[in-house]
């Protein structure tokens, strides 16, 4: 798979983050970074514990990562999680949460799918 | 040695990524949070260049870094870019109420990130180079400027030595006693500060009193160009040889004329007033040039009413001396000379002090 591919498959805008980084080796490095990015787990752990501050934070690194990566899909139901989490009060979002889980899995699986290309 | 550039994000990922923008040109720093940025910045901000800051952080984020760097003066002398995906002008326009230098949202383009990094590392140093320079070129004019000074005191005594060399000559030349120059030097002293405290429309200051006592020494310095005949006479001045005496004011100032660049012209100018015109009448009926009023230089008033003064408290060849108490009330009754009433009003209030220099310098 390449790396165009892949960004189509999770919804990504493969063109601007080249622009942005300059070459697609570049994009295809750090996108495979991503695979370690610890904070959707933080997200998800800090949101079921209540604890809002952590998840606020969570959201908004997860959000500008994804953002930087040119991972819209994932952009853009981060950002409006960390939206939901900003005045730092509990709310359900469990329906948000459920719909970043498919993306995150499916954004995870197909950059996956770059490590041996 | 390539510059420092310290990065501080939360995000293992971001931190990554502006490395890697960098690393090319930069040795690069990274701080997880903003804990470990102050940390780095305590021990070696010197040697950093500039600092990307995230603000979102865990524990300390980065407007508490910024709080710290503003409260420590150290966002002087480095640059500060936050990078952030914080999208609120607020947020912006906090950062450069701290004197941040740039703010980059995220997503960030690297090649723009790489520029304007560029540009503000070059910008300080080019303000550090120039702050070298002025502080060396401070530096220098603070120790020319001592120079002049000790150069201006040097000239000063040069001056002050002149006036004190011319006014011995006097002195040995005249049968007034070495005595005389003194007493009036003493007695101008004490009107002159009066005049200064009383009379600031005369704008004297302790500078130019100095001048005018110090100069004082010469009124008379025309009387070593009067033949012995006439200034040693015993006895009363026929009209003739009163006429010729009178010409010791202006003989005075041809010689001082004909000393030319050698003494500073405050100097000379104060010395020439007095020696010219310490003669003069308020009434306009005095000599060489019968100036009235205020006409009259207030160094040759002043001078003129110290040798009056002087003049009646001494024993003279055609005369005995005055009790110091009589001479006072001659000169306030107008009967040695007609002189300014604010001159006057001074001379009135300095009774007792003349009366000291007078007796301290033994009459």
């Amino acid at each position: 798979m390449t790396v165009q591919e892949c960004y189509e498959m999770i919804g990504g805008d493969f063109e601007e983050v080249c622009g942005r980084m300059m070459d697609e080796a570049r994009v295809k490095k750090f996108a495979l970074k991503f695979l370690s990015d610890k904070s959707y787990g933080m997200l998800v752990e800090a949101y079921e514990a209540g604890n809002m501050e952590d998840a606020f934070r969570a959201a908004h690194t997860l959000k500008g990562v994804s953002q930087n990566l040119g991972f819209t899909k994932l952009f853009e139901i981060s950002h409006e999680i960390t939206e939901a989490f900003r005045p730092l009060q509990k709310v359900d979002v469990s329906a948000q949460m459920a719909q970043l889980k498919d993306v995150y899995d499916v954004t995870i699986a197909a950059v996956s799918q770059l490590e041996n290309a | 040695m390539k510059r420092k550039i310290l990065i501080v994000d939360d995000a293992e990922m971001n931190r990554e990524v502006l490395a890697d923008i960098l690393e090319d040109q930069y040795d690069i720093l990274k701080a997880e949070n903003g804990r470990e940025a102050l940390e780095i910045l305590k021990n070696s901000r010197k040697e950093i260049s500039a600092m990307l800051l995230d603000l979102m952080m865990p524990e300390v984020d980065g407007f508490a870094v910024l709080e710290v760097m503003k409260t420590e003066g150290w966002m002087e002398n480095l640059p500060v870019l936050i990078i952030s995906g914080e999208t609120s002008v607020k947020a912006e326009k906090k950062c450069f109420e701290y004197g941040v230098s740039d703010f980059v949202r995220k997503p960030f383009d690297n090649m723009l990130v790489n520029r304007r990094v560029d540009n503000i590392v070059n910008l300080y140093e080019l303000q550090k180079e120039l702050q070298a320079k002025v502080d060396k070129q401070t530096e220098k004019l603070r120790i020319q400027y001592k120079l002049l000074q000790v150069q201006a005191e040097k000239l000063h005594k040069t001056n002050e030595s002149i006036i004190d060399i011319l006014g011995t000559v006097v002195e040995n030349r005249s049968l007034e006693s070495g005595a005389h120059i003194k007493h009036v030097k003493g007695f101008t002293k004490v009107i002159a500060e009066r005049v200064m405290q009383d009379y600031p429309e005369y704008g004297l200051t302790k500078a130019k009193v100095d001048v005018i006592v110090s100069a004082s020494a010469l009124h008379d310095i025309g009387k070593i160009a009067i033949p012995d005949s006439i200034l040693l006479k015993p006895g009363r001045l026929n009209p003739k040889e009163y006429e010729y005496m009178k010409s010791h004011t202006t003989r005075g100032c041809d010689i001082l004329d004909s000393i030319e660049d050698i003494w500073e012209e405050g100097y000379q100018k104060v010395s020439y007033e007095i020696c010219r015109h310490h003669h003069e009448r308020f009434d306009g009926k005095g000599y060489p040039d019968k100036l009235a009023g205020d006409d009259i230089p207030i160094s040759a008033q002043i001078v003129s009413v110290a040798d009056v003064y002087d003049a009646l408290i001494s024993e003279r060849v055609y005369k005995s001396a005055y009790s110091k108490d009589e001479a006072y009330h001659m000169i306030l009754r107008g009967e040695c000379g007609v002189f300014s009433p604010k001159l006057m009003e001074c001379f009135r209030n300095v009774k007792e002090e003349l009366e000291k220099v007078a007796a301290a310098q033994g009459e």
